[in-house]
């Protein structure tokens, strides 16, 4: 083997993945411009009024001055890691206190078995049990596509929720009646360049000024950008 | 047969004794080498540790730990350090031997810092999916749920190459000596 030729190999591996991890977050999560234009393109889209009216869980007061839209998957580990570590946070700071509304978007593309999970608790939002049932899944949350969120599996978890109208929520996940506002939520964080999850958009609530959050971030960065848009 | 095998591998070890603090006494006595693990071992806990969610550049630089990451970022930090080290050693063979490379020292490295930075693929679910559809979901699945095996496996590979690679610096070394000692036994049978 030629020296050069392995000096040359070595030096293309190192440089793939500087360019790489630099890529990763210089034109992944910063292409501001492109990704701007579409945020403006669809300010409607995450004003708060819209996404409540479409059907979106959210929690916390309607009348909150900004938004924090989180796109989600419940296959999704570094989600799990969000709504232990970093949701409390976020509720016990911004949410209980009326600053902020945390409202749920769908972008079920972790597997095959993250669609009906998306489906079946967009079913259980009917009936107002949205986030018990989104604890109970994150809570007991196993590997990707193992079957733990199954169609028999999924109503199972439904049963557990106190207060569930079982034959409600049977008729409206076997009806898949949520489909549309899937693809709906899916095609939404597509707009936003989002492709990975859990991905966030902090904005005012009425679609203005949204700024990007990737990956499940430690509860200072989201301080950050919330109390920036809070104008605090 | 066995007794056979065991003595093989009880030398292997001792050997391993003596030339594993040679290969780094010799790589950590020079700075440049010092450097260079220190660069490498760097850029590749950077490129780990933002596929696997806990470094970030935006919107604020942050770094994050939470309990359930301790184990797989132990792991990266064996696998960055180990990086470092290995293009370290393959960089000092490259420049002080004089032998021809073989096979074995290129799927060493390449095959140690390919299966590293693998041991992260699953991060790249995404990009996967929407290249690959749904063959890629079953790929970047079966990466994730892994995820630690993996990781522990392309240890092993590290620790091969590095062993591999010692044994280059080491051999040259011993045969620098055995070859310095003929020279001085020759020159005492025929003194000029």
């Amino acid at each position: 083997m030629n020296k050069s030729v392995f000096v040359f190999i070595l030096v293309v591996i190192l440089t793939i993945s500087v360019i790489t991890t630099i890529g990763v977050d210089v034109t992944g999560v910063n292409n501001f411009k492109t990704v701007f234009a579409q945020i403006q393109a669809r300010q409607s889209d995450v004003a708060l009024s819209n996404l409540i009216k479409q059907g979106q869980p959210y929690q916390g007061s309607k009348s909150s001055p900004v938004s924090l839209i989180m796109f989600g998957d419940f296959q999704c580990h570094d989600c799990d890691r969000f709504v232990k570590y970093t949701e409390p946070q976020i509720n016990s700071t911004y949410v209980k206190t009326g600053k902020v509304a945390l409202v749920f978007v769908h972008i079920p593309n972790k597997g095959f078995d993250s669609w009906p999970a998306a489906l079946a608790a967009q079913c259980t939002n009917d009936q107002g049990k949205f986030w018990q049932f989104h604890k109970l899944l994150y809570n007991n949350q196993g590997p990707i596509d193992s079957g733990w969120v199954s169609i028999p599996n999924l109503k199972k978890f439904a049963f557990q929720i106190s207060g569930l109208n079982m034959q409600e929520f049977t008729s409206c996940f076997d009806n898949q009646k949520y489909k549309a506002l899937a693809e709906h939520d899916l095609a939404l964080a597509h707009a936003f360049g989002f492709t990975n999850s859990p991905s966030f958009i902090v904005t005012k609530s009425d679609g203005s000024n949204p700024q990007k959050i990737e990956g499940a971030q430690p509860f200072i960065a989201f301080k950050t950008v919330i109390d920036k848009e809070l104008g605090a | 047969m066995t007794n056979v095998a065991s003595n093989v591998i009880k030398e292997k070890l001792v050997n391993l004794k003596t030339t594993i603090p040679i290969a780094f006494k010799i790589l950590f006595s020079n700075s440049f080498y010092i450097a260079m693990v220190g660069v490498v071992s760097t850029i590749f806990w950077i490129f780990f540790n933002s596929f696997d969610q806990l470094l970030f550049f935006s919107p604020i630089i942050s770094f994050y730990l939470p309990d359930d990451a301790i184990p797989g970022f132990i792991l990266t930090n064996i696998t960055s350090i180990l990086m470092g080290i290995l293009v370290a050693m393959n960089v000092h063979v490259i420049r002080n031997s004089k032998i021809k490379l073989d096979k074995s020292l290129l799927s060493g490295s390449i095959l140690g810092i390919a299966s590293s930075a693998c041991a992260s693929c699953s991060s790249l679910g995404f990009l996967v999916i929407s290249i690959f559809g749904r063959f890629g979901t079953i790929a970047t699945d079966l990466l994730t749920n892994y995820q630690i095996p993996l990781r522990i496996i392309s240890i092993c590979i590290l620790l091969w190459a590095l062993y591999s690679v010692q044994n280059r610096i080491t051999k040259r070394c011993i045969l620098d000596d055995v070859f310095v000692n003929r020279q001085r036994e020759n020159s005492h049978h025929h003194p000029q």
